[in-house]
């Protein structure tokens, strides 16, 4: 009965192309743009999700809290000079989890060579900075350990302020003069980073890298750094180093709230991102389901318009001996292959859409599997739900008034 | 010769809102196998009324209906359906054949009901369309013949599941007088190889092809005569 129901239903079908393409439509489209949404959303979560892991590994910055004010006063309980030389070294020596840690000087100045001047923020670090952040020397090298203990005056450029200021001429051994609080400090070049693009910080490409105790001792006369950069020994541990790190600078600064510093790990960012794209494709699919939904009633709607049609050859088919479940099957398989005809079609859709844009994003090319089953599931339940009642109809016509019907 | 049919005093009452209409007002009669009976009368006189419920299509109000010797008037929609199916083959005055299927499809519908396997249905479907001779018109559709064909292919969609009787409800009304003899030909061939018609008309000359004239008028009999 199954398999002979099918058949009159895809004959009927089939019988009428152009009505049966265009009410399932409504399903392709439905279920292709849950496919799309939910895939894209998945292949640029991953794409976010690398990203961030090639931020560096394994890294927890660590920040003072902002000077916050209260009724116009400056909050005397400043936690910025906290931020010590002294502080970094402690966390790296009291927190088991923690491989090393890289303070941070960030100072905002114009830098000036001979051809061009910037505006850009210059990094005071140390030679861990590169590994630490994945991030790799193009030419010449990355600042010493014996260049910050002599603090010597030398900087590495940025991608992007290498070209700013040299154009394409090579500006190791060149000399640039770096402009901070009005005080001019004269730098020997002695390398350009390899392009690296955004990071938590901003664009690393635009700034320049000179020796920490230069930035400290040098240009300032600051005791303490803008922050401090931790690195776990693994990502399993990286966990762990987060709470050390809290407990540890909470006995240390005496403060028992941690209102004094603020920890960003990776995890955190990729759990923020990951939430945030998340709730992104659950609301986009969730419109897309809403198309569905429509198409189902499209569904319901041609399924009424053929009973009634059909309402003769029903009368016909009960006189020759049809039960009402004969009719009513056949009128059920109709919908159902209508949209599980354009669930397949959907799917193929979906797949072809996701494929295009993700070549056009730059993402990786990933098929949400749940979104399939779930799109195409739904699809099947839309043609039984809606399919149900035309076909009662149908059903229930009584064969003396379906055979005089005109 | 058993009793095909034993009608016992048949009554069809439609109610339309608050007036009742009597479309039969007490039938009794009996069709032994093998009989050739039109029923006759004009229109309204309650003959459709008659053939529908005769044809298990519809329930009459009061009295009984016997077929193959089971009372009818008790059964479920579902086993008048099977009644339909195995005892009765349907010819009508418009045809009724599907017009999207072939002319084999559509004689193969009763057996596709009957839940008879593939091999046999084709069998007896194309032997169907022999016997009214139209093997050659197997692959056809109804809008690809002429009336007359379309009247044989409905003929043998009823014969196809060899049932109790056939019923034919007006089967040269939308046919020329040439073509409906040929028609009313095949049921007399039918009825001598054994086949008991039913056969429903208006018209005389029609009726004089059976041997049995049952003439209604009103929702009653009003004359039942055997022709010589």
């Amino acid at each position: 009965m199954i398999l002979q129901g099918l058949q009159i239903a895809l004959e009927s079908l089939w019988s009428n192309k152009m009505r049966s393409f265009l009410s399932m439509l409504g399903i392709v489209i439905g279920v292709g743009a849950v496919i799309a949404i939910v895939s894209v959303g998945t292949g640029s979560t991953q794409q976010v999700t690398s990203r961030i892991a090639d931020l560096g590994s394994n890294m927890i910055t660590i920040y003072p809290r902002a000077l916050r004010g209260q009724f116009g006063r400056l909050s005397s309980d400043s936690s910025q000079w906290k931020f010590t030389l002294e502080l970094a070294e402690h966390i790296e020596i009291f927190c088991p989890s923690v491989k090393r840690v890289i303070p941070i000087k960030q100072l905002n100045g114009r830098l000036i060579s001979d051809e061009a001047n910037i505006n850009t923020t210059v990094a005071g670090t140390t030679v861990d900075y590169t590994e630490v952040n994945n991030y790799e020397v193009a030419q010449g090298v990355f600042i010493s350990e014996e260049d910050n203990r002599e603090r010597r005056q030398v900087i590495v450029l940025g991608s992007q302020t290498a070209v700013d200021l040299f154009e394409d001429d090579n500006p190791i051994g060149e000399s640039v003069k770096l402009n901070y609080n009005g005080r001019i400090f004269q730098f020997t070049v002695i390398g350009v980073m390899k392009e690296k693009g955004g990071s938590m910080a901003g664009n690393l490409d635009e700034w320049g890298y000179i020796p920490l105790l230069v930035a400290m001792d040098r240009l300032t006369a600051h005791r303490y750094v803008d922050s401090i950069v931790a690195q776990a020994y693994s990502s399993e541990t990286a966990n762990n180093a987060v709470k050390e790190i809290e407990y540890f600078l909470k006995k240390y600064l005496k403060d028992e709230n941690g209102e004094q510093f603020r920890i960003m790990s990776q995890d955190e960012i990729l759990d923020t991102v990951s939430s945030v794209t998340n709730t992104m494709s659950m609301m986009l699919g969730g419109i897309a389901a809403i198309s569905l939904l429509v198409g189902g009633i499209g569904i319901m709607n041609i399924m009424l318009v053929s009973v009634t049609e059909r309402t003769r050859e029903i009368g016909i088919r009960k006189a020759l001996g049809a039960r009402n479940k004969n009719i009513l099957f056949q009128f059920l398989m109709e919908s159902l292959s209508l949209s599980s005809l354009g669930g397949v079609a959907g799917v193929g859709f979906g797949w072809i859409a996701t494929y295009f844009l993700s070549q056009y994003g730059n993402w990786p090319f990933i098929i949400s599997t749940i979104s399939v089953i779930v799109a195409f599931g739904f699809a099947l339940f839309i043609g039984i739900f809606f399919g149900l009642y035309p076909a009662m109809k149908a059903a229930k016509m009584n064969p003396v008034d379906a055979l005089r019907y005109e | 010769m058993s009793t095909v049919i034993k009608l016992e005093q048949l009554k069809k009452i439609y109610s339309l809102g608050k007036v009742k209409v009597e479309a039969l007002k007490g039938v009794s009669f009996e069709v032994e196998e093998g009989e050739f009976v039109s029923i006759m009368g004009p229109s309204g006189s309650g003959k459709s009324t008659l053939m529908h419920i005769i044809g298990c299509l519809d329930y009459p109000s009061e009295g009984k209906y016997f077929l193959a010797k089971q009372d009818v008037t008790r059964l479920s929609d579902d086993q008048l359906a099977l009644f339909r199916n195995k005892k009765i083959g349907f010819v009508f005055q418009q045809f009724n054949l599907l017009p999207r299927a072939t002319n084999l499809r559509n004689v193969e519908i009763p057996l596709i009901y009957a839940g008879i396997p593939f091999r046999e249905r084709q069998k007896q479907t194309l032997q169907a369309l022999q016997d009214v001779g139209l093997s050659h018109r197997a692959q056809h559709r109804p809008n690809e013949i002429s009336g007359g064909e379309k009247q044989r292919v409905a003929i043998a969609r009823a014969l196809v599941g060899n049932p109790s009787i056939i019923l034919a409800d007006e089967p040269t009304g939308n046919l020329d007088s040439k073509t409906g003899q040929e028609i009313m030909n095949i049921f007399q061939n039918l009825n001598q190889k054994g086949n008991t018609i039913i056969l429903v008309t208006h018209e005389r000359e029609v009726a004089h092809y059976a041997r049995r004239i049952i003439y209604i008028k009103d929702g009653l009999i009003n004359k039942d005569e055997v022709l010589v």
